[in-house]
């Protein structure tokens, strides 16, 4: 029995059988459910179907049971294409898997897409158990279209290459210019005061026993975090636009040694207040055990070494244009100061990035990305201070088996930041401390929003607005968008 | 270091003609961790087996792969044959070489097959190193069984349980069992009378020892699952003290109100305090609250049933109670409606009396009906000397959204015409149809019976309107058989509209958790091999809750379901496939998006406690009995602290490192 592919393009199934003699044909990882895909393919072989012998089957319990990662953990394998394929929506032998993988693929897809990771290697399908036609056709499809686009070079040159970045250090002249030993601090403006009176009220009537917030630091011009738990310390507390840490990070099981100090009030912004609705959705944060004291912000610093005593235009954190939440939502307490953005100018600085390079050929966005991600030397700074990223367990620490090479080669660095990035996928509130933190400037926040706008485009959802919604990784509606699946 | 080893089955020649087993094996033997690799003929036949046995204690092998057909056909065979040869049959793995490689591709040199086929083993060889010894799950059994609806499907179940010695409680939503049999007249094709061959299993049921009739009562809650499910039930308030009523009917008698009976199809009344039907199931009456002036108006002056009730058991404050049963097993036998006739405007439904469903036709031809079995239109109480009766009405029909074919009106439809033909000699019966379809034991010949002996008409083809003139209905289609347009005066139409599920029914799967289809039927395990099964273990479906079916099928998926809940019920505890997913407690952060994202509610928060009993803090559980290894867990899962039996990370990594 012939099929119509092969019928029909002989000298194409020629040059296949030709390339695999010589080893240079391409490879396809095709991740299958066992009850409609696996036994789809069952039937292809029971019917005589011919096609293309590139592809090699994992047999999975479910497509719900498919981590989006498998398909980097493919390409790391040296795999040119991946088929990931189960049964149609409603015909789940698990009730809801596939809703499930629906929506990860969603995101996933997206990200691929982001980093500049060819869509094309990348095969969406429902094949049910008794289309057997079409999961032959899928497959020639897949083998056609990769060997098509060759060998995914791109890819195995990261396994190959070594780091060809040498650190500059840019920053390190601009870097901490520091207060003079004598030099008085500035003078506490009112949003200062009331700050500090907010939390002597709440220490004095015992609403908390300590206050996180924060202060000057020592020796330089700069604000950082401090835990206050003597009413007369209080006067210490400022808030202003170098205020950039995200204090949240404070409440989660890491912690340990603030959880020691008794009751925490803390201090948020309204980035860092949707972030708390996080945490609480995920049950890391019990609401009742926190005092929230809601800080109106006009926007920070993007790098702290470049105020000049008042914010500007080109000193404004990008993730500050076109902030909703100036005003902090969900919040106990509310400390009362003005409101007054800075005008912004059209799309902001983060989405007209985004929107030029969606613009972009995929390899320009990978050749950025790449540029971008050599730099990683896996400090993990970025995960340390995201308060989202509270595992017990980094899945990095995990070797059972080993899902990212932990040094800092571009592979390994590629798989971190895409984890990273899709572990926080509906999630992350662009509070922007990832970005702030990383030492040697990656623009991660660029990645997290991406896939934030992915979530309201596809799901209508914005992360920690709500605390009583779930996020939309975790749930599915029969009827989302699959017009990407075949 | 592993002791696995390798058996590449040549299947005669359905694996050897595009692969060089022999070479496969050889290469094979290369792979760390093999130490011992063979083809041979034939595996799954018994001296195939013989061999991997004998080889399993020869090289003392701790897993092995067979590179064969897939594993949907013989990995129970080679898991079996490895056990009693002492390697746990979880340590052996299929390597599908004939479904995925040597029918698909074809190549005369063989280099295809043979290096596709190394490719895949060597796969499977890196995923059986992995896999742990696992033993089956244990799960205690309660051997009491739960049946939702007391219709003839739920009613067969039930008696057959019973009869197996097991525990059974039947629940049903009105207040008699009977269901929708219990309103037919006769029943094709040997036209018994409907009552006389069901009454008697009510009965039976009633009075049966292990049987517990639960009437007037719905399914609120359904916890647990297979052998141990906690199900919560809903008793609304019958306004009787159901212990102390005799079955007198003194109350039905001095009630003064009537309502509309919903068993005669609206066609007659009832009284307010009433039973559906004179044969009922309990006898025990209840107080209709929507039309007693107790509840409706207050008149707390009637009460005239208080007063002639001997032993005073009228409780007009009485509540809807909640009982909860503990059972092992649950048939669903909830049922169809039909579609109303209200659905068919150009018909005339809703706004002639006389166009009528099956239903309608049913209770006008029992001998218990509104007019005792005689046929008289509703309208005016004639004798109609002309019906019609249009078929697929509703069924098979896209626009109203039912593309399936409902099955018995064919058959019904026949044995209207004939039953009226009996009861009118001189009437005409007419029978509009777009296919005849009447496949069953002597169903064709009672067709032939309706058309040679009973004179009814058969006319192929669609009815487009049905309008009134002059006290009579003008029916208005086409006959595609002649080609011509007919055009009939009929006194009475009867609609055969289509089977539908029961109102609520998608309402009910959800809170049982089992699958359903786009109309709200729900979805067996498998339509052809475990038709009364539902994906979710210890659900048993039974009767046209699953699709349209007549009452010997029914009856038999009744019979069937029971074997299936007796052989459950066979031992104290049920084994079952260990694959489910498990977690990491050191690691577990509690977020819960397990929880949240598992179709089964197969997760708990497990508290962790000091030596005090305090609570430190809380992590995931899978709750083995529950869990079917789906998986979806382990992908929503950050820290990858749950993994899945059998398919777990380690594997997957492993294998694709292979490809």
């Amino acid at each position: 029995m012939e099929t119509k592919a092969q019928a029909t393009e002989p000298a194409a199934q020629e040059s296949v059988q030709a390339a695999v003699q010589k080893k240079t044909a391409v490879k396809i990882v095709a991740f299958v459910c066992n009850w409609c895909t696996y036994a789809g393919a069952d039937l292809a072989g029971t019917s005589r179907m011919q096609y293309r012998p590139n592809v090699r089957v994992v047999r999975l319990t479910c497509t719900g049971r498919i981590d989006p990662l498998f398909l980097i953990k493919a390409f790391e394998n040296g795999a040119d294409g991946v088929i990931v394929s189960g049964c149609h929506p409603g015909d789940c032998h698990y009730v809801a898997g596939n809703y499930h993988a629906r929506r990860r693929w969603v995101f996933f897809k997206s990200l691929l897409d982001f980093v500049g990771i060819d869509e094309r290697r990348v095969f969406f399908s429902w094949v049910s158990a008794s289309e057997a036609n079409k999961w032959a056709k899928l497959v020639d499809e897949a083998v056609e279209t990769v060997t098509g686009l060759g060998p995914y070079t791109q890819y195995k040159m990261l396994t190959d290459t070594r780091r060809a970045w040498e650190p500059e250090m840019p920053w390190s002249e601009a870097w901490a210019p520091g207060i003079p030993e004598g030099v008085p601090l500035p003078e506490p403006t009112p949003l200062d005061l009331a700050v500090r009176a907010k939390a002597k009220e709440i220490l004095e009537t015992g609403k908390a026993k300590v206050v996180i917030g924060y202060a000057w630091a020592k020796r330089q011009r700069r604000a950082v975090p401090v835990f206050v738990a003597d009413p007369a310390e209080t006067d210490s507390l400022i808030f202003n636009a170098l205020c950039v840490n995200n204090l949240t990070n404070y409440l989660t099981r890491h912690a340990k040694d603030v959880k020691a100090l008794g009751r925490p009030a803390v201090f948020v912004k309204g980035c860092d207040a949707r972030n708390l609705v996080v945490l609480q959705q995920e049950s890391q944060v019990r609401r009742e055990d926190v005092t929230v004291i809601g800080v109106p912000c006009n926007g920070v610093v993007y790098r702290p070494e470049t105020w000049q005593g008042h914010l500007t235009p080109e000193t404004l954190s990008p993730k500050c244009a076109g902030c909703e939440v100036r005003e902090p939502r969900n919040c106990d307490e509310t400390v009362v100061g003005e409101v007054h953005p800075l005008p912004a100018e059209g799309m902001s600085p983060i989405d007209s990035k985004i929107a030029e390079m969606d613009a972009q050929p995929s390899q320009v966005r990978w050749n950025f990305w790449m540029e971008q991600f050599d730099r990683c030397i896996k400090c993990y700074a970025c995960r340390q201070v995201c308060p989202l990223c509270y595992c017990e367990r980094c899945i990095t620490e995990k070797n059972q088996p080993q899902w990212i090479d932990t040094s800092a080669h571009p592979e390994g660095n590629l798989s971190w930041n895409l984890i990273r990035a899709i572990h926080l996928a509906g999630r992350c509130t662009f509070c922007g401390e990832c970005d702030r933190a990383c030492p040697v400037n990656i623009p991660l926040n660029l990645i997290n929003r991406k896939l934030g706008l992915v979530a309201k485009e596809a799901y209508g959802y914005a992360a920690g607005m709500d605390p009583g919604s779930l996020p939309p990784m975790i749930v599915f509606k029969p009827d989302d968008k699959e017009n990407f699946i075949r | 270091m592993a002791r696995i080893g390798v058996f590449v089955c040549q299947c005669g020649n359905n694996i050897a003609a595009e692969v060089r087993t022999a070479e496969v094996a050889e290469k094979l033997k290369d792979v760390p961790g093999v130490v011992h690799a063979e083809d041979a003929r034939f595996y799954c036949s018994n001296p195939g087996q013989e061999q991997i046995r004998k080889m399993i204690k020869e090289h003392n092998l701790d897993g092995l792969i067979v590179s064969a057909c897939s594993p949907h056909m013989h990995e129970k065979t080679f898991r079996k044959a490895a056990e009693t040869a002492g390697l746990n049959p979880f340590r052996v793995e299929i390597a599908n070489i004939r479904e995925h490689c040597s029918w698909v591709h074809h190549d005369p040199t063989k280099d295809l097959g043979t290096e596709k086929a190394g490719d895949i083993a060597r796969m499977m060889v890196e995923r059986v190193k992995r896999d742990r010894p696992l033993s089956k799950i244990k799960i205690p059994v309660t051997k009491r069984a739960l049946v939702i609806g007391g219709g003839v499907a739920g009613i067969q179940a039930a008696l057959d349980i019973a009869d197996g010695g097991r525990e059974v409680v039947l629940v049903e939503r009105e207040p008699s069992i009977g269901g929708h049999m219990a309103q037919l007249s006769e029943t094709f094709p040997t036209m018994d009378c409907s009552q006389c061959i069901l009454t008697p299993k009510m009965v039976e049921a009633y009075q049966h020892p292990n049987i517990r009739l639960v009437t007037y009562a719905e399914v609120e809650k359904v916890d647990g699952y297979i052998g141990n499910f906690t199900v919560t039930i809903r008793k609304k308030a019958k306004s009787i003290v159901e212990e102390n009523c005799t079955e007198c009917g003194e109350c039905i008698d001095k009630c003064p109100i009537k309502a509309t009976s919903q068993f005669e199809m609206g066609m007659t009344k009832r009284k307010a305090m009433y039973i559906p039907f004179p044969q009922a199931v309990p006898g025990v009456p209840v107080i209709d609250r929507n039309a007693c002036p107790k509840y409706v108006k207050d008149m707390s002056k009637c009460g005239l049933c208080a007063k002639v009730c001997g032993p005073q058991c009228i409780d007009f404050d009485q509540q809807d109670t909640f009982e909860t049963v503990n059972v092992g097993a649950i048939v669903v036998a909830t049922g169809y409606d039909v579609m109303p006739a209200e659905n068919f405007p150009e018909f005339s439904g809703g706004k002639s009396k006389d166009v009528i469903t099956g239903l309608h036709f049913e209770r006008l031809a029992s001998a218990s009906g509104p007019t005792g079995g005689e046929i008289k239109r509703p309208s005016d109480g004639k004798v109609p000397e002309t019906v019609v009766f249009i078929e697929c009405s509703g069924s098979r029909d896209e626009r109203r959204g039912v593309s399936y074919c409902s099955a018995i009106c064919c058959m019904y439809s026949a044995k209207h015409a004939m039953l009226y033909k009996h009861k009118a000699h001189h009437g005409q019966a007419y029978i509009f149809y777009m296919d005849i379809r009447c496949g069953g034991k002597r169903y064709e010949e009672f067709h032939r019976r309706a058309v040679e002996q009973e004179g009814a008409i058969y006319l192929r083809g669609r009815v487009s309107r049905v309008y009134p003139r002059d006290g009579r209905l003008v029916v208005q289609g086409a006959d595609t058989l002649v080609g011509s347009q007919v055009e009939i005066e009929a006194d009475m139409v009867v609609l055969a509209t289509a089977v539908v599920p029961r109102l609520g029914s998608k309402d009910l799967a959800q809170r049982l958790g089992i699958g359903y289809d786009q109309y709200g039927f729900y979805n067996e395990y498998h339509p052809k091999l475990k038709p009364v099964e539902t994906v979710t273990g210890g659900i048993f479906l039974s009767g046209a809750c699953i699709g349209p079916m007549d009452v010997p099928t029914a009856v038999a998926q009744g019979s069937a379901v029971a074997a299936k809940v007796l052989g459950l019920f066979s031992n104290d505890e049920m084994a079952r496939e260990p694959i489910v997913a498990e977690v990491n407690r050191t690691t577990c952060n509690a977020c819960w998006d397990c929880l949240v994202a598992c179709p089964y509610k197969a997760i708990e928060r497990e508290a962790i406690k000091n030596r005090q009993g305090e609570v430190l803090r809380y992590v995931a559980r899978v709750n083995e009995g529950v869990c079917m290894g789906c998986g979806v867990c382990v992908a929503a899962c950050h820290s990858k602290t749950i993994d899945l039996k059998g398919y777990s990370d380690a594997q997957v990594y492993a294998a694709l490192a292979a490809v």
